[in-house]
């Protein structure tokens, strides 16, 4: 492009400038709710308020790793959000490798149906799901919010790996099935293995989405069945203004997600730029 | 009952399998098979509620029975103020979103898609808040803005000595802190689809309009603008989208406090149709919100399509 050498330098700094602002305001409340985790219950309550806390206090995790959040919410939450984005990256490749491949009739129509689910919100099925699970006698179950999550993620997921399926070329699974693969070892042995970052990007987001889900943990789910989120809402009212007991919740509650995030995120970030944006 | 018809008129369209090469390949039973599990999943999940949240939305309970009451449900809830004023809240709050998230999302990935350093830092660090789960968001937003010990609002108080009440007990101040929270959560998810689009405008066309003469802001306007439409679009509608369900963040944040001021049609929903155990009512407001997602759907695609036509 036609422009100066200090034109092109200012613009440089500028951007970095106005870069960092927006990386700082996104990471100031993750870092201010790191320190208020630290501090003791006398010096969570100082007018004016410090950022860092002046003598690092473990109470808050203490009384966190003493709380149900641990024994009970983690590890439902753990298990409803590895169960249900393991299924829905099973099943949706392999109807997404079905979409890809095979033309049927109604089979673009049927894959339209799927997709335009997405556009239904999660709230018309708040009160529906709660008779379903009252009416099952299911509330309260892993097994029945692992449904509901399964049910949520497969379109998105489906669209998702598609769109990675769809720039592998067919040749390679023909060359596969010509040595004597059937279908399903020609897409576990060659398919999967391409369209890696397009599974990767699925699993994450069910796995982030019903990590953080609340609105039907809090409506379906009780007592020891509750999940991190509920249990960090219910903090709220159990240890009022106790805020280095709730901090030291969210951090506990936001790391794994975290974890799991920071460990897939090149391959997240391929897939959301390449394939997620097909208006 | 309804998975039944379902899935046998699902297999009769499966005997026209048209793809040629190997053999099976024309055997209708592959694609059932692999598409089996997920038309019984979403069925059940989400074909099935759907529909039985519209019949909820006609009845009411007595007794534990629930005795059909046409529409009355939907002539009470657009006579009550709670419910309007939660509309009214709702386009308040999500008309702000949208704006705000698109224009500083499409900001952020301009600075992002130029040739600097460190973009891939700077786009995980943007994406921190949107890993975090919306009660964690709301616990962190409500003790950054807490009245008396806050730090936000503390620094608020030094810099405008005038704003006589703290911002949370205010009803403009608390939908700007719900507002605050909710671009801060979602920037990221706008800024990674805005950058996505951004990296299909060809390079060599933008090289030879500069060569022309033209200037950044008619770069962006006349070039890059209609090219990205499309995504701008489908982008705007999933913000619409979430504005409009949005619940753990504002009700982890406010509560729908002070008084109704941040009480959304969505928190409204979930404060009668959950806690007060009112079914019918509750799923007819999620039916009239089903419906405004729809026509903001329909409005999306109408506006592709007659780009699709022009072009």
């Amino acid at each position: 492009m036609v422009m100066s050498k200090t034109a092109r330098r200012f613009d440089v700094v500028f951007t970095h400038v106005a870069l960092a602002i927006f990386a700082a305001a996104a990471l100031f409340p993750v870092l201010y709710t790191l320190m208020t985790s630290f501090k003791s219950q006398g010096a969570v309550l100082t007018d004016p308020p410090t950022f860092f806390p002046q003598e690092w206090s473990l109470e808050g995790y203490q009384t966190v790793f003493n709380s149900d959040l641990l024994r009970y919410f983690l590890p439902n939450t753990l298990i409803n959000s590895l169960g249900s984005s393991l299924i829905v990256v099973a099943l949706g490749s392999l109807a997404a490798y079905t979409f890809s491949r095979y033309r049927f009739r109604f089979s673009r129509a049927l894959e339209l149906a799927i997709l335009a689910l997405m556009m239904i919100p999660g709230l018309t099925f708040v009160i529906p799901y709660y008779r379903m699970a009252s009416d099952l006698d299911l509330l309260g179950t892993s097994q029945f919010i692992i449904a509901i999550y399964v049910g949520w993620g497969l379109p998105f997921a489906i669209w998702i790996i598609r769109s990675f399926i769809d720039s592998i070329p067919v040749e390679l699974e023909e060359a596969a099935m010509i040595d004597g693969a059937n279908p399903l070892q020609a897409m576990r042995f060659v398919i999967l293995p391409l369209a890696m970052p397009g599974l990767v990007a699925a699993f994450l987001l069910v796995f982030v989405d019903t990590w953080n889900e609340f609105l039907m943990a809090v409506v379906l789910l009780t007592g020891n069945s509750r999940t991190a989120t509920v249990g960090l809402y219910d903090f709220q009212s159990q240890f009022e203004i106790a805020y280095h007991v709730w901090t030291a919740a969210c951090i506990v509650i936001m790391t794994p997600a975290l974890v799991v995030f920071l460990a897939l995120r090149k391959r997240f970030f391929e897939a959301m730029l390449q394939g997620a944006v097909k208006g | 009952m309804a998975t039944a018809a379902g899935t046998s008129s699902i297999s009769n369209t499966l005997t026209q399998s048209q793809y040629v090469p190997p053999s099976y390949r024309r055997s209708a039973l592959i694609p059932l098979a692999f598409l089996l599990p997920t038309i019984l999943v979403l069925l059940v999940m989400q074909v099935y509620p759907a529909v039985y949240a519209i019949f909820i939305s006609t009845t009411r309970l007595r007794r534990g029975v629930a005795e059909p009451i046409g529409f009355a449900n939907y002539e009470r809830l657009f006579q009550t103020p709670s419910f309007l004023d939660g509309l009214k809240n709702t386009a308040i709050y999500g008309g702000t979103l949208i704006v705000l998230t698109v224009i500083l999302g499409m900001f952020l990935a301009l600075l992002l898609n130029r040739r600097i350093k460190f973009t891939g830092s700077y786009l995980v660090l943007l994406f921190i808040p949107w890993v975090l789960s919306d009660v964690v968001a709301g616990t962190m937003w409500r003790w950054l803005f807490q009245p008396n010990y806050g730090i936000l609002q503390d620094w608020l108080t030094a810099t405008f000595p005038y704003l006589q009440n703290p911002l949370f007990t205010d009803p403009t101040g608390s939908m700007a802190i719900v507002i605050l929270a909710s671009v801060w959560q979602a920037l990221a998810y706008t800024t990674i689809l805005s950058l996505g689009a951004l990296q299909t405008v060809p390079h060599e066309v933008l090289e030879s309009a500069s060569l022309d003469g033209a200037n950044r802001f008619q770069r962006f306007f006349r070039i890059i603008l209609p090219i990205i439409r499309p995504t701008l679009l489908i982008m705007i509608l999933l913000v619409s989208i979430r504005a409009i369900n949005s619940v753990g963040l504002i009700y982890s944040t406010t509560g729908g406090g002070p008084g109704r001021a941040t009480q959304t049609a969505s928190i409204y929903l979930l404060i009668t149709g959950w806690r007060q155990g009112e079914f019918g009512l509750g799923a007819a407001v999620s039916v009239v919100l089903l419906g405004v997602n729809l026509v903001l759907t329909f409005f999306y695609i109408s506006l592709v399509g007659r780009k699709r036509e022009a072009a």
